[in-house]
């Protein structure tokens, strides 16, 4: 897709949404458990989802925090699954019991995507800084099932389990489970704190990127997902992504508690706020976001043949580690 | 069952200011452009409808058959009823057999 994003898309097809920062656990990579802001009223939000809706938002996903912290999480989401909007959100799982799981079902929610980081119970624990949250978070998948929600897992790929996934996708099979993410690590927040312990090196990377590719390849019972724009340097790979490089601020951009717009969860910059500035300026208009989409090829991009199709890889990583959004990638093996 | 429906799993979304510079041009004696101007997200897979195939798309709500579509499309477009028709159902035909669109 050569042309100017915003010469095709009126607005972005997903808007993630954090409602609130607050959250019942303390994850080692989390990026925003160190963040406060003010939180929005019930009808501010709803409020917020008309706006969505009349610029034709298709996808909202709520995360966080933890979406179920908000008890307004199922008044929210259900004015907006009423309004036409497709409504999933990410959770730890420990609040999903049978009687959440048939209420999130009500509320409208297509999709639930469950974090479970390793099949060892003690190590996703450790991960998650809660003990018995791998028991919950295995009793939420079947609840989530049981209440007639399509599930799905997502497990950060970190020191902790980047030679040992394969089982993690055995567990998602066991419990119904239709796709899992992989997700690349995010230096932000507490992930940037403890990059040095949870990081892989750029040969890490490319070593599980190919193993975990060819799985992907091999597996037709279970969709795996990536997203992660720095694969598309490695040699053979033809996977057709709807924009090159990072989709945020492309596809996708996210909402603070408070209405902030940033590009996505782990950039913190301000683009506008949603209730109080005009949208359509943000999406066409906004330096950052022009920015975002227009990246030149610094570093060693600058005579990578790759540059084309990867657009410099992850800018949220890029811009953590170096404060520019067109400085390499630092999980780049090249 | 003969009314045309979307398959309601598909989301979809008309870029409303792309259709109108599209139409504008249209107005100006430009030939249809293959731009698209509106997008449908198919399984996780996006997919862009011309100004042509998206106008038929928007139609297709349950209510029209392939001859109703081809009359309020030859109040738009300026040619012989037959090509349109011909042009319809070539399309419906092709996502029909995507399982995008079907016949109720």
């Amino acid at each position: 897709m050569s042309e100017k994003i915003t010469e095709l898309f009126s607005a972005p097809l997903t808007f993630n949404w954090t409602l609130s920062f607050a959250c019942n656990f303390c994850c080692s990579h989390c990026y925003s458990r160190e963040e406060e802001t003010e939180e929005l009223s019930t009808e501010d939000n709803c409020r917020i989802v008309d706006v969505l809706v009349d610029k034709q938002v298709p996808f909202i996903n709520f995360g966080g925090g933890e979406p179920l912290i908000r008890k307004d999480l199922f008044a929210i989401a259900g004015y907006a699954a009423d309004k036409g909007l497709n409504v999933s959100m990410n959770s730890n799982g420990w609040l999903v019991d049978a009687a959440s799981a048939t209420a999130l079902k009500k509320a409208g929610f297509k999709s639930v995507g469950i974090s479970i980081d390793s099949i060892d119970p003690s190590l996703h624990d450790d991960f998650r800084c809660m003990p018995g949250s791998f028991d919950r978070a295995v009793a939420a998948l079947d609840h989530l099932r049981d209440a007639g929600i399509r599930t799905t897992m997502s497990s950060v790929i970190s020191k902790i389990n980047y030679q040992d996934f394969r089982p993690l996708l055995d567990l998602a099979r066991e419990h119904g489970v239709e796709q899992v993410y992989l997700h690349n690590f995010k230096c932000s927040g507490r992930g940037f704190k403890n990059r040095e312990d949870l990081d892989l090196s750029p040969d890490e990377w490319r070593s599980f990127y190919e193993e975990a590719l060819q799985v992907k390849a091999e597996t037709d019972d279970l969709e795996i997902s990536f997203d992660d724009p720095v694969i598309s340097s490695l040699p053979g790979y033809d996977e057709q992504s709807l924009v090159k490089g990072s989709s945020c601020g492309k596809l996708s951009l996210h909402l603070r508690p408070n209405g902030d717009i940033t590009p996505c969860g782990f950039i913190p910059l301000v683009v506008g706020n949603i209730l109080h500035d005009d949208f359509d300026d943000i999406w066409y208009n906004s330096p950052v976001l022009t920015k975002m989409r227009n990246k030149e090829a610094k570093g060693k991009c600058g005579d990578c043949g790759s540059f084309e199709s990867c657009l410099g890889g992850c800018t949220a990583r890029a811009f953590a580690t170096t404060g520019d959004f067109c400085e390499p990638d630092p999980h780049c093996w090249k | 069952m003969s009314h045309i429906v979307r398959d309601p799993k598909i989301i979809w979304r008309v870029e409303k200011q792309r259709e109108e510079k599209v139409r504008q041009a249209l107005e100006a004696g430009d030939e249809p452009s293959e731009a698209g101007t509106v997008i449908l997200v198919v399984s996780g897979t996006m997919h862009q409808l011309n100004f042509v195939g998206g106008s038929i798309w928007q139609l297709c709500d349950g209510t029209r058959d392939c001859e109703a579509i081809v009359s309020e499309l030859a109040q738009e477009f300026d040619v012989e009823r037959e090509q349109l028709a011909a042009d319809v159902q070539e399309f419906v035909d092709d996502l029909v057999d995507r399982e995008w669109l079907y016949y109720e």
